[in-house]
């Protein structure tokens, strides 16, 4: 006996009765969803238009929307399984929306897709096929939500999950099983409803649950603003910032409302993982919050009820949580938004903070020393001074120019580009970046800083800069734009990779050195593979546990390597813990904060008689095995 | 309460110092200027007390066109208004000379407070807000730490030698030099900044106010003085070095 | 006119040191301008302290005395010298830069239309009077118009007190007319800074001991050092993380920042986190054993040396100066 392979069993006839219940069912369905899903659709159109949103150039987007979204590659590169079984389950979801439109069709007696013509067979088999990878898929990710029960989830069972968990396995069910019923069968009828009801009462629940995703994201991703860490520039006499509703701008609306509550952003947080208040899911979620309560045109603060001004300035902006969002919620600009909002208009009460304003609205470093302090070490290295004629221009910054260790990287990347002869002048006379104030959201002394040092780079004539800091690079790359054209500029590891064929060797390079990813560097700039070619140059090259873009940060950026003590853990000593149990005693850095960080962290672990690992700046490991040289040959 | 406070610009503490070729004063072209220090304190102590009491602070200040810049930055702290003393020649008066400008423009304002900052960060005669005072015939005191309105008028926390304190009380109206330190200077803010914009800003010609009389002190010439600041290594044993340094300590630097 | 008068300063009973560096002072313009020195002294009673003048290198000592004299008050002083000076016209006034000096002469000098040239390090030919400006980066030579009485108060510590002979001076009493109304302000009694917290911000002096102690046993030997200073004890981070001085006591970016008249940094070695703390001293002494300790770069006079031989050696040093 032949088996004839199945088919859909598509109940042919549905009396007048229940094709008007159908569609009673269905207007109520899409009433309720609308009735949730209006307002919200409400809400981000009634914010404030972003003033910086451009739709072109559209490749990117297009090309963001076809990899995040449909090929589903940060959901499945970051968590990789329960992100292929999420991404069986909206690839499902993909394939069934013919299905779907075929279901309702049958139901009001216009069915277009017949399960036994060629397509029609073919499609149904497809569909069936992502069925069963879609219920496999949900299966898993019920077990792992309420049998693994993984932190970053939260402690309570989301019972919403379950149900609806339940309702797409049903809905997988269903259709699955209208493979072996007869059409013309009662089963088949039941199947139909079963799958029906299914559907219709998980529509309405869409906007009332984070599976609010499912419509949002997909717009989300589109339309976000692009880059990393973007911070909007301020439009107007009127704008501090995110201070009240009334701030909150379309984008962030919109990602607000798009939150899956995957957790992901609190998994990688430093300062989720040490203790601390600050949870970047809890800030979008603060905003839904309030959001729901307020609407974006109130008057309320946004720092009051749904998120604390603690929470927002205790973030280092490493970027872990922004860059790991599967939907694309943007957090940093989130986040320096609300700092904004409270530095600008003088509520952020901080001594440390005001200290540090305070220091650049008079002085030319964050520090707070004298310039004389790095006109003295200029003169003491006989640095070549820039004057137009030169290659590049050295850029010392505040941790170059006055920091003892940050100072010793200068000299040695000095020292290297003097073997190089390479062509370079140091500027007689530099300001602070202004990154710690930029990320902790004084815009009046960021602007008057960048627009002071564009001033003198344009006198200058200054082309390109290399600097041994990224968080230099990038605040001159990319925050400078906003008040004029910044020179090309390049961190000394895009630097020194390129010349490292030329650079000699050490006698022996078994020394294992971790290699720790800066995130100004990492993920800010995406620059992993350069100091990595010269750790391996200078030595053999040991990855942490989280490395390239889950590297684990430092803890001194978003300018709180400025403020007072940390409360709950040292960010710094959980990551020095974990390069250290790699078993390498020299951890490579490429940036003077994550450097002197580490130091301090160190010796604060290294007290039990064992030398304390060395901290050293890939310009060091690379100068280490250069010719004693006079300090400065070349310029 | 309404409180004027006088406020001076200065150049900015990492100022290079080059002589000009007349000799009397520095060469002022690559000078950046900034609110001198103890006079921001003035401004801190006055905004407090107006966001305690009510009131109003009015900023003074004396010299050229560029004493604008910080005029604005007062009024950005939360000054609600301000006095420019237009003058060009600020440098020919001696500290009775400047005091008398800025008493004329004060007079017409009748203020319950009048406060400076101790001292200037350039020329640190510490002497205008005491002559202001005699001027203007207030009671006053100086080196003040703290200030609590009271039924009488004033109680103050008056820094002495050595660590010692001494409260004073005064009746209104008065007048104060502030110390540094004593409260916590509040940061600018760019909505100060925006806010100054709208703020008044009345300016004054120094020609207009009636005060005469040539100068009695001059400076006659300026020099750099021949020890420049750098580490001193006291060589020698543990003794030889501990002894060295104590002679250094009274006589060089004069801190014993 | 009548010569030079130096007006001299009470400090709990005595006249103050300062004082005869100002007497020290007016006779080094005495020999300028050939004219006598008069000592002044004001108070309720006025006994000891002429006492005192009158066994130094003086011609006269004249002793104002009123009831409201005492305590000091700007009023007071203001109206009772300008009854003196404007009586006697002399021709040059000499204080010492002290505090209280600061409070009243100013106002003194403007109601007699002159001018206080303060803060003097230095006396020249003329006479002119040196100062300091711009924080001690630019010094500047004063002269006066010529006409009236010319004040002038000394810098402390710019003229060294020399050991006078014993003449027998001559005394005068004069009685200035003050009326109660007439003083203005109300002076309390004088406290220190609260006594259980450390107020590192106001302590003039400020030994601080950093990782070169080694072990918190070895404290009693800076503390020995800070005693004889009559100096604050302070920490760099590693000692108040290790809990052997309390937290209060930490100087650096994480902790207070300080600026007294001196700093002793004792066995730190000057990373940027503590040196935020303290660079704004007036003068900074580093004592450390390794010649390139960044605290150096920073300190006004250094000494490289084992600090537990340093340390004994500079407390004894400070004890023997103190005498």
């Amino acid at each position: 006996m032949i088996l004839s392979p199945p088919t859909l069993a598509e109940p042919q006839y549905f009396a007048l009765w229940e094709r008007l219940l159908f569609a009673a069912m269905v207007l109520a369905s899409g009433g309720l969803f609308w009735r949730r899903f209006g307002p919200i659709l409400h809400k981000i159109l009634e914010s404030r238009k972003d003033p910086d949103f451009h739709l072109f150039p559209i490749g990117r987007r297009v090309w963001d929307f076809f990899w995040e979204v449909l090929c589903q590659a940060k959901v499945i590169q970051q968590r990789p399984l329960p992100g292929i079984a999420h991404a069986f389950i909206f690839w499902g979801f993909c394939a069934f929306a013919l299905v779907t439109l075929n279901h309702c069709a049958v139901g009001l007696g216009i069915g277009f897709l017949s399960p036994d013509g060629p397509f029609g067979r073919f499609y149904f088999y497809l569909a069936a096929a992502f069925a069963l990878t879609c219920a496999a898929g949900i299966l898993g990710l019920f077990v792992r939500r309420f049998l693994v029960r993984p932190r970053w989830l939260g402690q309570k069972l989301s019972w919403e999950s379950g149900f609806i968990a339940l309702l797409i396995f049903l809905l997988m069910a269903t259709y699955l099983s209208a493979f072996f019923v007869a059409e013309t069968s009662p089963a088949a009828r039941i199947l139909w409803w079963a799958h029906t009801v299914s559907l219709l009462v998980f529509l309405p629940i869409i906007p009332h649950t984070k599976h609010l995703h499912l419509v949002l994201s997909p717009a989300t991703v589109f339309l976000s603003r692009g880059g990393f860490s973007q911070i909007p520039p301020l439009s107007g006499d009127e704008d501090f910032g995110l201070v009240t509703g009334k701030d909150l701008t379309q984008l962030a609306t919109l990602q607000a409302y798009s939150c899956v509550e995957c957790g992901r952003c609190t998994e990688h947080c430093p300062a989720a993982n040490t203790g601390k208040v600050l949870n970047p899911k809890e800030i979008v979620l603060g905003l839904r919050g309030y959001l729901n309560e307020y609407g974006p045109r109130s008057e309320e603060p946004l720092l009051g009820k749904y998120n604390s001004q603690e929470a927002a300035f205790q973030c280092t902006t490493c970027g872990a949580c922004e860059f790991q969002c599967p939907v694309g919620i943007e957090h940093l600009p989130m986040i320096v938004g609300l700092r904004r909002g409270a530095v600008n208009t003088g509520a952020w009460e901080d001594d440390h903070g005001a200290k540090l304003f305070l220091g650049l609205e008079r002085g030319s470093n964050a520090l707070g020393l004298s310039a004389t302090e790095r006109d003295k070490f200029v003169q003491k290295q006989e640095f070549p001074i820039f004057d137009g004629s030169q290659e590049y221009c050295l850029w010392l910054g505040c941790m170059g120019g006055y920091d003892p260790k940050g100072r010793e990287i200068v000299a040695d990347f000095a020292r290297v580009m003097n073997y190089l002869g390479t062509s370079y002048g140091v500027l007689r006379k530099e300001k602070c970046t202004g990154d710690p104030v930029r990320r902790l959201g004084n815009d009046l002394v960021f602007q008057q800083l960048a627009e002071s040092n564009l001033e003198v780079i344009k006198q200058n004539k200054v082309k390109k800069i290399v600097s041994i800091c990224p968080h230099c690079v990038r605040t001159i790359q990319e925050d400078w734009k906003e008040f004029g054209i910044p020179p090309e500029v390049e961190h000394h590891s895009e630097f020194l990779a390129r010349h490292v064929s030329r650079l000699p060797k050490p006698a022996s390079d078994q020394e294992k050195i971790v290699y720790h990813d800066p995130c100004y560097l990492g993920r800010y700039r995406n620059v992993y593979d350069e100091p990595r070619t010269v750790v391996a140059h200078a030595g053999t090259l040991v990855e942490a546990p989280r490395h390239r873009e889950r590297s684990f940060c430092c803890g001194a950026g978003g300018g709180l390597a400025f403020l007072g003590e940390e409360t709950g853990g040292r960010v710094s000593s959980v990551r020095a813990t974990e390069l250290l149990a790699t078993g390498a005693t020299t951890v490579g850095t490429a940036c003077p904060f994550c450097n002197t960080m580490f130091r301090d962290a160190t010796l604060a672990l290294g007290q039990q008689g064992s030398a304390p690992a060395q901290i050293i700046d890939i310009a060091q490991l690379t100068a280490r095995s250069l010719p004693q040289i006079p300090a400065n040959t070349a310029g | 309460m309404k409180i004027i406070v006088a406020i001076k610009q200065v150049p900015e503490r990492d100022a290079p110092v080059h002589i000009d070729s007349a000799g009397k004063w520095i060469d002022e072209a690559e000078l950046q200027w900034a609110l001198n220090e103890s006079d921001a304190y003035a401004l801190e102590e006055a905004l407090q007390l107006k966001e305690k009491h009510g009131g109003e602070v009015v900023v003074i200040s004396a010299g050229p066109e560029r004493v604008g810049s910080t005029i604005r930055e007062a009024l950005a702290k939360g000054a609600d208004r301000a006095i420019h003393v237009e003058s060009d020649d600020l440098a020919q008066r001696d500290a009775l000379g400047v005091a008398r400008l800025l008493a004329e423009a004060i007079k017409p304002e009748s203020p319950d407070l009048v406060l400076t900052g101790l001292q200037s960060d350039d020329l640190g005669y510490g002497q205008t807000g005491v002559i202001l005072a005699e001027l203007l015939g207030l009671p006053h005191s100086s080196l003040i730490l703290h200030v609590e309105k009271t039924d009488a008028g004033l109680a103050v926390k008056r820094e002495l030698e050595e660590g010692w304190f001494q409260e004073i009380a005064l009746p209104l109206p008065a007048a104060l030099t502030i110390q540094s330190g004593g409260n916590k200077l509040r940061y600018a803010t760019l909505m100060g900044i925006k806010k100054a914009k709208t703020k008044e800003l009345r300016k004054i010609a120094a020609s207009e106010l009636r005060t005469g009389d040539a100068a009695v002190v001059t400076l006659e010439r300026i020099a750099l003085p021949q020890k420049q600041k750098s580490t001193q290594i006291l060589p020698g044993t543990a003794k030889e070095a501990a002894a060295a340094l104590v002679e250094k300590l009274k006589f060089e630097a004069r801190v014993l | 006119m009548s010569g030079i008068f130096v007006v001299l300063e009470e400090r709990d009973g005595r006249v103050s040191r300062p004082s005869w560096e100002a007497v020290a002072a007016a006779q080094e313009l005495a020999k300028k301008t050939g004219q006598a020195v008069t000592a002044v002294v004001l108070a309720a009673n006025t006994e000891p302290l002429a006492a005192e003048a009158s066994a130094k290198a003086v011609s006269k000592v004249l002793r104002i005395e009123h009831a409201l004299l005492t305590p000091y008050t700007s009023d007071g002083f203001t109206l009772a010298l300008e009854q003196l000076f404007r009586a006697q016209a002399p021709d040059y006034v000499v204080f010492p830069h002290t505090y209280q000096v600061r409070d009243y002469a100013p106002a003194l000098a403007a109601r007699m239309g002159q001018v206080l040239i303060g803060d003097v390090t230095g006396i020249g030919d003329g006479p002119v009077f040196v100062r300091q400006l711009m924080q001690g980066r630019l010094s500047g030579e004063y002269r006066s118009a010529g006409k009236g009485t010319c004040f002038v108060s000394v810098q402390s510590g710019a003229f060294r007190v020399e050991q006078a002979d014993r003449e027998s001076a001559t005394s005068e009493t004069f009685a200035p007319t003050i009326d109660a109304s007439q003083i203005r302000t109300k002076p309390g009694a004088p406290f220190r800074g609260s006594a259980q917290t450390v107020d590192l911000g106001s302590a003039p002096y400020i030994v601080s001991v950093g990782r070169g102690i080694k072990e918190a046993d070895n404290l009693p030997l800076v503390q020995d050092l800070a005693s004889a200073l009559g100096a604050e004890l302070a920490a760099s981070r590693p000692i108040c993380d290790s809990g052997w001085l309390p937290i209060e006591r930490q100087v650096g970016s994480s902790g207070q920042t300080v600026a007294p008249k001196l700093y002793l940094a004792v066995g730190i070695s000057g990373a940027i986190q503590h040196l935020v703390g303290m660079k704004g001293s007036q003068c900074i002494v580093a004592i450390n054993k390794d010649p390139e300790a960044p605290i150096f770069e920073v300190a006004d006079y250094g000494i490289v040396g084992d600090l537990f031989e340093v340390v004994p050696a500079l407390t004894e040093a400070v004890k023997a100066a103190k005498q």
